[in-house]
């Protein structure tokens, strides 16, 4: 192996001294060098490689260290972005450390990179969006100075919910539900049209705050639902103003209170004392007494009432008369 | 012949149940291993702050790398995010390759997907940009959404971190 290798450097010596007669140049390189390289096959001492030096990359100055003390902190970050050390110009810090260790700083830290920042929602920056939009604002209105007036130029209150997702997709199945509040009061109704209101709406409305809340998630889309909420409230008031033929047959057992003015009680008692009923002394206590007792339940106050009552109408003594 | 013959199996199965109760007395190893890092016996191994935090110290000294809101209560599209979050990952450790010091941190805000990390400086700022623009498009082509990258670059491996174990 030796041999050949002795053989093809004499060959190739051969070969470069033919050239070196007709280059002169070429005859000096060798002259230098004596001979040419030995063909390396393995690695052999004295065979150096010289490695290239990496080129160093120029790294600019943080741009911190160029801003000016005045400069427009809105327009060096205007939007939201993930927190950059080397364009905020504040020392800050993050991570926990053991005690009298020092926090992290600003530069490589992923902490800081990862938690939402308000950098670009600086007060003077606000003030400056306000002012932007107020050419499409328009003034309140100055006769709904309060909140009565309000509630009575517009009594129909309507809610909905859009929903903001961290997704491709603004649809959210929710965003789909209407709920129209009104107050029974602002709502034109005789006795009979609220009474059959109130058992139409059924759990619907709240006694304490006197407002029916209509609730419609049926329909796929929100104004659907919207229109779909409205057709009940007007279907609602209309059918309440409807008398039908039935309800003229309501009798005493279908009331839903007591009414002494229109029972049995009433009648028996006319014809007891052979007058009308207002003529009657001590009437109204025995009225009275007697809706109590219907409509609140049998408890001892009412029982006692309506004892006593009963004597007076009778013209009986007194149970604490009769104990004397 | 052959269906005769699996009749036979079946009805000798039938009869003969097999009664195996697999009931185990042995206590449990209730060891959590996931992202913890131990102690090496030369006390070499560097460690981020982000590995130096194990799993249950999120939220009380370190952040999630995913902020999104698919897992709120009525959060959408759960799944659909998991599966991009990582397929994000790992496209970005492949296009990124060796560069990242840190974990890839999503953020989603609406539609906007940013994405955010620390890489080291050992390509040239000309083939940065190159790979910030290819992944960008790439990623908001297949996302269909608007992707930022949002990098932040170190000298060092070593400026990132926290302690050795």
């Amino acid at each position: 192996m030796f041999q050949v290798t002795r053989n093809i450097n004499k060959c190739l010596s051969t070969t470069t001294l033919k050239y070196s007669s007709t280059m002169p140049r070429a005859s000096e390189i060798d002259t230098e060098k004596d001979d040419f390289k030995p063909l390396n096959l393995r690695q052999v001492k004295g065979h150096q490689f010289v490695k290239r030096p990496m080129r160093k990359m120029e790294v600019l100055t943080p741009r911190t260290e160029q801003m000016p003390v005045d400069q427009d902190w809105g327009s060096v970050w205007p939007g939201p972005r993930s927190f950059q050390p080397n364009t905020v110009p504040l020392p800050v810090r993050q991570g926990y450390v053991k005690k009298g260790a020092a926090v992290p700083h600003k530069y490589g830290n992923a902490e800081l990179m990862k938690i939402p920042n308000f950098l670009h929602l600086t007060p003077p920056v606000i003030k400056r969006q306000c002012e932007a939009l107020k050419k499409f604002c328009t003034p309140w209105p100055k006769a709904l100075d309060t909140d009565e007036k309000c509630q009575e130029h517009f009594p129909i209150e309507v809610a909905t919910s859009s929903y903001c997702h961290s997704s491709p997709s603004i649809r959210d199945p929710l965003s789909r539900i209407v709920t129209v509040n009104i107050k029974l009061s602002s709502l034109k109704l005789d006795k009979h049209a609220k009474d059959k209101f109130l058992r139409l709406v059924g759990e619907r409305y709240d006694e304490n705050t006197d407002i029916v809340t209509i609730t419609t998630d049926r329909c796929p889309t929100r104004k659907q639902n919207y229109d779909y909420a409205m057709y009940l409230v007007t279907a609602l008031y209309h059918e309440s103003w409807i008398v039908e033929e039935w309800e003229k047959l309501k009798s005493e057992a279908d009331m839903e209170y007591y009414d002494w003015n229109k029972s049995k009680s009433k009648t028996s008692i006319e014809e007891m004392f052979g007058k009308k009923s207002n003529e009657v002394p001590h009437i109204e206590q025995y009225s009275n007494a007697l809706n109590n007792l219907m409509n609140d339940g049998e408890n001892e106050y009412n029982i006692a009432k309506y004892g006593d009552a009963v004597r007076k109408l009778l013209q009986l003594p007194q149970l604490s008369e009769i104990s004397k | 012949m052959t269906l005769s013959l699996t009749k036979n199996v079946i009805c000798a199965l039938k009869i003969q149940p097999v009664i195996h109760r697999f009931l185990y007395t042995t206590p449990q190893l209730l060891k959590s291993q996931a992202g913890r890092y131990r102690k090496t016996a030369k006390g070499d191994l560097p460690l981020t702050y982000e590995m130096a935090n194990p799993p249950h110290m999120i939220a009380h000294r370190k952040t999630w790398n995913s902020w999104n809101t698919s897992n709120i209560d009525g959060g959408l599209r759960s799944s659909e995010i998991a599966v991009e979050d990582m397929f994000v990952r790992k496209f970005m450790t492949g296009t990124w390759h060796a560069l990242f010091v840190s974990e890839i941190i999503i953020k989603r805000q609406h539609n906007i997907i940013r994405i955010a990390g620390i890489i080291r400086r050992s390509i040239s700022a000309r083939k940065m940009y190159f790979l910030i623009g290819y992944t960008e498009e790439l990623l908001s082509f297949w996302l269909q959404c608007p992707v930022k990258l949002e990098l932040q670059t170190v000298k060092d491996k070593k400026d990132v971190i926290f302690k050795y174990v």
